[in-house]
């Protein structure tokens, strides 16, 4: 902004006075141009100082992290140009933005990632975050719907994600969303309309109803959904 | 001087009707009518003096009058006079005619004379008179045609019951007793009319007949009788003697106990009938011959009913009897008598040769045709096409999320075809079975119109019949079997069945299944730490 000004007083002062001046008294007593500004570079914002986010890391997703970390690397790096870095001391992983980072969001999209990665997500699924805008993370435990203790739970989980996950797929499937059950917190990936539905669905599977009902429902939700669009 | 000019002219008046020509009557005269007029008047006022009632003195014959009136005015005379003048005239005959009867006037005796004379001498010309007068219309004429009819009546009544009657017998007493007898007619009224001469039958019924009104009736008769016993002897009367009615007339009123008193007896007890009717056996075979069929009916009848009456009165037989318990009825009765009453089942049907011979006839007829009737299930017609089920998918799906929306917008872009969804899968194996099925529909018709399909699939040599023999019908295909029986064979080497296993080698079957189980069982954790 102050770049800008000097440079348009400059401008100003360069010119011939009476044109600028001219102008002015052209457009009529008083008036003054509106002026124009770019749309500031990430770079260039808080001061052109560089953006950080910082990510934690689970200790057991450690493991899944290194394996993947080139899977990681290169979406974030290359495409949506965040500077990405693995604390190893600290345990989390480190974004920042360059000088040549495009938009203001990629970096929160990146962390955003990055942080569904840590949650359970495989990357292929993480990676739509990047690309699409409108996805979000949806999570919640199992105590928010009913309390539920010893075997209740463990049964509970059974129900949800059914033999060999075979509902927690059906889930997946129907409403386009992905569904990741971390013992008693429960992740959903997805639109918000899908990630209503999926929850609406683990929710009643929580509460007790068989699966086939659900099956039911759900078909008739996603049959809805496939006609909108 | 008035009255006699007035009777002259009615003598005149009367004497011209008299002669006048028969003819002169036929047509309407006013001389014949006022003559007419004035004869009547004169016969009128010469009758007036001798009626008991005081009718008006002279008659009304005005030409203002009518027939009819002029006639009620003569009859308001006559009525009370003519009974007077018979009654004169049975006191007259009563009495000896020498005795001059000076009391009755002339003029009585006038009509009644000239009445007399007119029939002796000119009994032909009163008779052609009396013609002329019927034949005319005129009713004042009738009038005195009338009075002279009357009287003639009269006297030719006394005449004939001159002849007849006497101290026994009296004509108005008999015409009684006949009338009595016609409202009592049954009862043998008829009879006694009639059987006068059976005189001991007819006595002999009066007996025998209940009937009191009969009885009555004999006594009032012979009552008569016994009157007329007193008079005197009677003359002779339909053969009846004397000595038959009054000889028994000592005995009758002891029958006529008798019969009462039998009566009595008859209408209390039978019995005491009967027993007198054994006892007067003659007397009741008598009296039951003559009686008459009525009466026979009668008896009949009466009987049967005192019968009757005796049966409704006792118990009736146990048949009879509404509802009747074993107890109430003696045993082994029900045996005896022939019960009717409704079956509800069908009597079982005798078997006989022709029942089976047709039964077997039905049997081999319907096994030959194959018509049974087993239960046959309903096909079901869906109405409508089947739902189309989405279904879900339960795998994890292949693609991430990232490809799943790429693919979308692809699609939507159009830059990419549309994916191969699951339903055409379906439709793929579907294709295929149908193929098969027309393969095997093709081989009926020897495969003539199309060629056999190549059906391009990596599939297991499975252990078919090796050949598909062409035969014109039916189709053929060959036992001989497609694999050789070493390549049947699964397994290993010698195979030995459970029990020819040595222990050592059962040992070390164990032992080998052990190392197999434990070999996978390693293999799953370490699958499932790989996640």
């Amino acid at each position: 902004m102050q770049v800008e000004r000097a440079t348009s007083a400059a401008a100003a002062g360069g010119s011939s006075d009476s044109e600028g001046m001219a102008v002015d008294h052209a457009a009529g007593p008083g008036a003054v141009e509106k002026p124009r500004f770019d749309p500031l570079m990430p770079s260039e914002m808080s001061g052109g100082r560089p953006q950080f986010r910082k990510v934690p890391v689970p200790p057991h997703r450690f493991a899944p992290l290194k394996r993947c970390w080139m899977e990681i690397y290169t979406p974030v790096y290359e495409h949506m140009k965040v500077d990405i870095r693995m604390n190893i001391k600290a345990r989390r992983v480190e974004l920042k933005t360059r000088q040549d980072t495009p938009d203001v969001s990629n970096l929160q999209k990146c962390a955003d990632f990055v942080h569904a990665f840590m949650l359970g997500f495989d990357i292929a699924d993480a990676v739509a975050l990047l690309r699409l805008d409108d996805l979000y993370v949806d999570s919640f435990e199992i105590k928010d719907v009913k309390t539920l203790r010893g075997e209740h739970l463990s049964r509970a989980i059974g129900r949800l994600s059914g033999k060999g996950g075979k509902t927690k797929y059906a889930i997946e499937n129907s409403t386009r969303t992905r569904i990741v059950i971390a013992d008693t917190k429960i992740h959903i990936l997805g639109s918000f309309v899908n990630i209503k539905v999926a929850r609406d669905s683990l929710c009643s599977l929580i509460l007790g109803s068989p699966a086939g009902k659900v099956y039911s429902k759900l078909r008739a939700v996603s049959a809805r959904l496939a006609e909108r669009y | 001087m008035d009255a006699t000019a007035a009777a002259d002219k009615g003598e005149a008046a009367l004497k011209l009707l008299e002669y006048a020509d028969p003819s002169h009557f036929l047509s309407p005269s006013a001389d014949l009518v006022t003559a007419a007029r004035a004869a009547s008047q004169h016969i009128y006022s010469s009758l007036v003096p001798l009626s008991p009632a005081q009718p008006p003195s002279t008659l009304l014959t005005d030409p203002a009058f009518d027939a009819e009136q002029i006639w009620s005015q003569i009859e308001l005379l006559a009525r009370p006079l003519l009974p007077h003048l018979r009654r004169q005239l049975r006191r007259l005959e009563q009495q000896p005619p020498s005795q001059p009867q000076a009391t009755l006037p002339l003029p009585v005796e006038k009509p009644a004379d000239s009445e007399e004379e007119e029939e002796e001498d000119g009994q032909g010309s009163e008779l052609d008179e009396l013609k002329e007068l019927e034949e005319t219309d005129d009713e004042e004429e009738l009038s005195d045609d009338e009075e002279d009819e009357e009287e003639e009546e009269e006297e030719l009544d006394q005449r004939a019951h001159k002849g007849l009657e006497d101290q026994f017998l009296k004509i108005g007493e008999m015409a009684e007793f006949l009338d009595k007898g016609d409202e009592e007619e049954y009862g043998g009224g008829a009879n006694r009319g009639e059987e006068k001469k059976a005189t001991k039958n007819w006595m002999a019924e009066s007996d025998d007949e209940g009937d009191e009104d009969r009885d009555e009736e004999g006594d009032e008769d012979l009552e008569d009788f016994e009157d007329d016993d007193e008079d005197g002897e009677g003359e002779d009367g339909g053969g009846i003697m004397y000595k038959d009615f009054f000889e028994k007339s000592h005995n009758r009123p002891a029958k006529k106990r008798d019969g009462s008193t039998k009566k009595v007896q008859f209408k209390e007890d039978t019995h005491t009938m009967e027993l007198d009717g054994s006892e007067n056996d003659d007397g009741n075979v008598e009296e039951e011959q003559g009686l008459s069929t009525h009466e026979k009916e009668q008896l009949k009848a009466r009987a049967k009913i005192e019968q009757m009456e005796k049966a409704a009165l006792e118990s009736s037989a146990w048949t009879m009897q509404g509802e009747v318990t074993a107890s109430s009825r003696p045993i082994n009765s029900a045996l005896e008598v022939d019960l009717d009453f409704e079956h509800n089942v069908r009597p079982a049907p005798v078997i006989t040769e022709e029942v089976t011979a047709s039964l077997e006839d039905m049997i081999k007829k319907r096994i030959a045709e194959g018509h049974f009737d087993d239960v046959e299930k309903p096909s079901l017609l869906p109405s409508k096409a089947p739902k189309e089920h989405k279904e879900l998918d339960e795998s994890k799906s292949k693609k991430g999320l990232a490809e799943l929306y790429e693919d979308d917008y692809a699609q939507k872009a159009g830059i990419a075809p549309a994916p191969l969804a699951i339903s055409d899968e379906l439709k793929q194996q579907a294709n295929t079975l149908f193929k098969r099925i027309c393969l095997k529909l093709d081989a009926l018709s020897h495969f003539h119109f199309a060629p056999k399909p190549v059906i391009e699939d990596m599939s297991v040599q499975a252990n078919v019949p090796a050949l598909a023999m062409e035969e014109i019908a039916p189709v053929a295909v060959s036992d001989a079997a497609m694999l050789a029986p070493e390549e049947v064979f699964e397994g290993k080497g010698d195979v030995k069945e459970e029990g020819e296993l040595t222990q050592a080698e059962r040992k070390r079957r164990r032992a080998n299944k052990k190392r197999r189980y434990a070999a996978s069982h390693k293999e799953r954790p370490a699958k499932l730490q790989k996640d």
